[in-house]
């Protein structure tokens, strides 16, 4: 019980995440697995003012954070783990490291490609094709961007 | 560094005002903050057109933050194209900046200033001020702190470029923010509290009863609150709250 949320959120660190969901799951720490961010400083202190006083932030690489998942999980710490896209959950994934767990997509942005699934959440192909490798790792996925607001599942996001 | 130059600079600060001008739900303010940098990327891009309409496009895409506090980030995106940062870099500083600007700038103004200064306007006019002086105090007092805002923003933007984290966090920008609203609490009961001793004479119980559970409720709230986050206020706004309250009662 120790990891309370995985979230896909391209925003990480945010309002919707510190509020929205901080003020309900209580966190003790905001685990960002994102290969650039873990490796700039000023990017990291950025992100660190966005956090509420009392509440830690770490900064992973993916290949680092595959490691720690378990021992993360294992810890009395609430922890909410933050990553920017898709496949940097694949690459956490992969090979059923992260079975049974619930996937909340939150915010991914218009772009190049994307189309609208819900005001907060637009898919490109290669998005879908990642959603379902990462369903078949055994992750349970479903979109909502608010606590309070609807949960839309898999089925309805690739509909 | 290539050189910003002083009329690129100032002309980027008063078109941030409009910063907000085409806000809308696909860029929010994206497209105000474009307009604002455009002379920067203009000043930087001198002969170079291909370059000039990259660099527009690159600022027009999402962005939001606090219209004041956005400053902030024209000002260090303003630098970053100026040190010839990545456009990559550029772009991740801005997703990275606007968060702790939009929560901190929204405290601060919209939750902190903005009611303490309309509530302290109301108690100048409750202890006698004319309505013109009211209206004038309140722009004024709200006009300075909004102009200091937007002018610290831009220039610690200019001149730490993407390493501004530091002096946000120097300038405890959430601890001013719970002050301001702690005074706002506080200035609430006193205007409550200042009420009560001007309708004291009113012959209406109910309204009259109303105004002192109301009153006494604000008064506790707010000096509960106001003297948790700033004695000093506290002990100087109560002395000339109860100086009002005398008046309107015995006057």
């Amino acid at each position: 019980m120790s990891i309370v949320l995985y979230r896909v959120d391209e925003r990480l660190i945010h309002g919707q995440v510190v509020v929205g969901w901080g003020s309900q799951l209580r966190p003790d720490r905001y685990l960002v697995v994102d290969a650039a961010v873990a490796a700039s400083e000023w990017e990291q202190e950025l992100y660190e003012l966005g956090v509420p006083e009392g509440t830690g932030v770490e900064f992973w690489s993916p290949e680092d954070a595959r490691g720690m998942l378990s021992s993360w999980d294992e810890s009395d710490l609430r922890s909410v783990l933050l990553a920017r896209d898709l496949d940097t959950f694949l690459e956490l994934a992969n090979g059923g490291t992260l079975e049974g767990k619930a996937l909340n997509v939150g915010g991914l942005h218009l772009r190049e490609g994307r189309e609208e699934i819900l005001p907060y959440l637009f898919l490109d192909p290669s998005d879908r094709d990642t959603l379902r490798s990462l369903e078949s790792e055994g992750l349970s996925i479903s979109a909502q961007d608010l606590p309070g607001s609807p949960k839309v599942g898999l089925e309805g996001l690739l509909a | 560094m290539r050189s910003i130059g002083r009329t690129a600079r100032w002309s980027a600060f008063f078109r941030s005002f409009l910063v907000q001008g085409s806000w809308n739900n696909r860029t929010m303010i994206g497209g105000g903050f474009a307009f604002a940098i455009l002379p920067v990327l203009k000043r930087l891009n001198r002969g170079d057109p291909a370059g000039l309409s990259e660099a527009l496009q690159r600022h027009s895409e999402h962005f939001n933050a606090h219209p004041y506090l956005s400053n902030l980030a024209l000002g260090a995106a303003s630098r970053m194209e100026a040190d010839e940062h990545s456009e990559e870099d550029i772009r991740r500083f801005k997703a990275a900046v606007r968060s702790p600007l939009g929560g901190v700038g929204d405290a601060l103004v919209w939750v902190g200033w903005r009611p303490a200064t309309v509530l302290a306007a109301l108690l100048l006019a409750l202890a006698g001020a004319t309505p013109a002086f009211t209206v004038l105090f309140f722009l004024f007092a709200y006009n300075v702190g909004h102009l200091a805002l937007r002018l610290w923003g831009f220039g610690v933007g200019l001149e730490r470029g993407s390493r501004v984290s530091e002096s946000i966090r120097k300038a405890a920008l959430s601890k001013k923010a719970d002050r301001l609203s702690g005074l706002g609490v506080f200035l609430m009961g006193g205007v409550i509290g200042s009420a009560i001793g001007r309708s004291w004479s009113i012959d209406n119980w109910p309204i009259l009863l109303l105004a002192v559970v109301g009153g006494v409720w604000g008064l506790w709230l707010g000096s509960l609150v106001g003297q948790k986050v700033w004695r000093w206020t506290f002990l100087g706004v109560s002395g000339a709250i109860g100086l009002i309250f005398l008046v309107g009662w015995i006057g």
